[in-house]
């Protein structure tokens, strides 16, 4: 616990507290500027997860090529695409890389958030504790723990459950290429629910200042996508497994 | 496929784990806040599931408990006044108890909260005060626990929240808050005084007073030293660089010398009228409990469960030296309290020990949650 602490949990507390200061008080607007930090450090590897996702999409024809020429062979066909992915490089699933490297952060933010809100004495008491001796960090405890509608060191609502949830979706769904087989496709679509669905439940019993740094992380993420990808990427894209919708008369 | 599907699960596990670990209330501590108070040979104190003990000192048995219920955490230590125990929860309520039966007499508010009470209320003239973390001070009457009055200038609250006691002196009632002001309300009425005081850093510890100053540790880890009726403060100790923590513990004067215990470990003695230091004591861990006087001597317990005895009527020297030291075995975090040359203690670990200062000894520690006495 002590070297947890040592190497991230108290540099992730002060920063925050620090940060807080700088920004007039606000503990909402620090959470917000350390998740750009957080996005700005795992950049590489977000950076090379978007370049998969970049190079699945224009795989797309020669997936669609394979799917025409092997689509009764699903067995061919799942070897053929795995051969694709291979060759250019691509993990289908690698977006839940960045995401696990991102653990040891929501912890440590999630502790930072309940030792600096000092929701309870003896957080406030663990604080002193863990404070450096930086005149900037005395200066701003205690913390506003007030944002927008928002008390970080509480619950999240259904409306942050909702956004994180929403934004989370909308990150994976941009980011999931597409499945090789009709068995993969139920465990993507699974994940695809799965995730956000989870989130959206932790929120309600996380604090509000944890589920922000989520919803904002998702936001960078979705915009960076965007941007590095040129588009929505596989938001707008209909798995081949899935049964096409009626046609209206 | 089977590496997607191991990462799935490893997601899933790892979301688990951080989950299990992050719930709120899983890492519950077992001791308790809430000091002991001793009262004709009975020791009361509260615990963290919302219990109200009432301990015979001599067999060491319970005489009886109450429960508040829905479950909460007591920080307040119990104030006994005639025939009354009073405690606050951290649900929000202010409770009066019988102090031969442990029955119920009143509770405050009856439904809802007024915040969590973290604060030790004090009692003066039939009025109990109390600090709520809605930024209030209540004034309850103790008989009936009606409202006397709120403080709530202006419509609004004193502060974000009140975790610290409020301190007495004359008919005027003064409250320390974490935004860094002191207030004066009147007594009878609640009303702000004219004057109050703003520090640029908000205030840790509860204030103290004697002789028309006030005394309050702050979060920029100095100890502050305010004549009522300034704008400016006396002094501020340390007087160069800021001391290596906070002053949680409110301190305590005693002849002119302000002795006050630092989250760094160390006890300083502080000239009350210079704020020149007078010696320092490190005590090697954080004292988070305020010293008490038992006559000439100042009795000091840290973190770590070590009680130190110093006497104050000797010669003052450079370098202070306790008379004795005592270790407990255990951590201490609660306030304690001295009476009949004895000292009682709540220790982190849920226990109650008493020292005695005369011999120097600690008796054994006896679990607080003990079965009712037949």
């Amino acid at each position: 616990m002590e070297v947890w602490n040592l190497i991230i949990g108290n540099p992730v507390l002060n920063v925050l507290i620090t940060l807080s200061h700088i920004l007039g008080g606000s503990f909402g607007l620090a959470i917000i500027v350390l998740t750009v930090i957080v996005r700005l450090i795992t950049w590489p590897l977000s950076k090379r997860q978007l370049g998969s996702t970049k190079a699945l999409q224009d795989m797309q024809p020669k997936i669609q090529e394979l799917q025409k020429k092997y689509g009764k062979n699903q067995q061919k066909l799942q070897q053929e695409m795995m051969k694709l992915y291979k060759e250019a490089g691509v993990n289908p699933l690698g977006c839940l890389w960045p995401m696990l490297i991102q653990l040891p952060i929501w912890i440590a933010l999630y502790q930072a958030i309940m030792n600096a809100l000092a929701t309870t004495p003896e957080n406030l008491l663990n604080l002193a504790q863990r404070l450096y001796s930086w005149d900037v960090v005395s200066q701003a405890i205690p913390l506003n723990s007030h944002f927008l509608w928002l008390d970080l060191g509480g619950q999240g609502d259904f409306v942050l459950a909702i956004i994180v949830g929403g934004t989370m979706w909308i990150q994976q769904k941009m980011t999931q290429a597409p499945a090789v087989d009709p068995r993969q496709e139920s465990t993507s679509r699974m994940m695809l629910l799965m995730m956000p669905l989870m989130f959206g439940f932790l929120t309600l019993m996380f604090p509000s200042g944890l589920a922000l740094y989520w919803a904002v992380s998702n936001i960078i993420g979705i915009i960076t996508q965007y941007f590095v990808t040129g588009g929505w990427g596989y938001l707008k894209f209909r798995s081949p497994f899935q049964p096409a919708p009626a046609k209206g008369k | 496929m089977k590496q997607p599907k191991i990462l799935f699960l490893a997601v899933i596990a790892l979301l688990a784990l951080v989950v299990v670990s992050c719930i709120p209330g899983t890492a519950q501590p077992t001791g308790g806040w809430s000091g002991p108070t001793v009262h004709d040979g009975i020791i009361y104190v509260g615990t963290r599931d919302g219990r109200v003990l009432a301990i015979n000192s001599s067999t060491q048995s319970q005489s009886w408990n109450y429960t508040i219920s829905p479950a909460t955490t007591i920080y307040t230590t119990p104030i006994v006044d005639d025939d009354l125990v009073y405690v606050g929860s951290y649900s929000g309520q202010a409770y009066a108890l019988t102090i031969g039966r442990g029955i119920e007499r009143w509770v405050y508010p009856r439904t809802g909260s007024i915040g969590a009470i973290v604060g030790t209320p004090v009692v003066a003239n039939e009025t109990i005060y109390v600090s709520s973390s809605d930024g209030r001070v209540y004034a309850l009457d103790t008989t009936y626990g009606d409202l006397r009055w709120k403080s709530e200038p202006l419509g609004k609250p004193l502060a974000n929240k009140l975790w610290t006691s409020p301190a007495i002196m004359g008919d005027t009632l003064y409250i320390s808050t974490f935004d860094g002001h002191i207030y004066a309300l009147s007594m009878e009425t609640g009303a702000l005084s004219d004057w109050s005081f703003e520090s640029e850093a908000g205030f840790a510890s509860s204030p103290a007073i004697d002789e028309n100053t006030i005394y309050v540790g702050s979060f920029d880890r100095h100890l502050y030293a305010v004549e009522i009726g300034s704008n400016v403060s006396m002094w501020q100790f340390p007087q160069e660089k800021a001391a290596g923590n906070w002053f949680w513990a409110s301190p305590i004067v005693n002849e002119g010398i302000v002795y006050a215990g630092c989250l760094d470990g160390k006890l300083y003695a502080i000239a009350a009228k210079t704020g020149e230091k007078i010696w320092e004591f490190d005590a090697e861990s954080p004292i988070v409990s305020s010293p008490v006087l038992i006559d000439n001597l100042l009795i000091l317990a840290n973190e770590s469960g070590v009680v130190y005895v110093f006497d104050l009527s000797a010669e003052i020297r450079d370098e202070a030296v306790p008379l004795e030291t005592i270790s407990i075995g255990a951590d201490v975090r609660s306030s304690f309290c001295a009476h009949d040359g004895l000292v009682y203690i709540r220790s982190e670990n849920n226990s109650i020990y008493v020292v005695d200062i005369d011999k120097g000894e600690v008796a054994e520690g006896w679990p607080v949650s003990l079965a009712i006495a037949k």
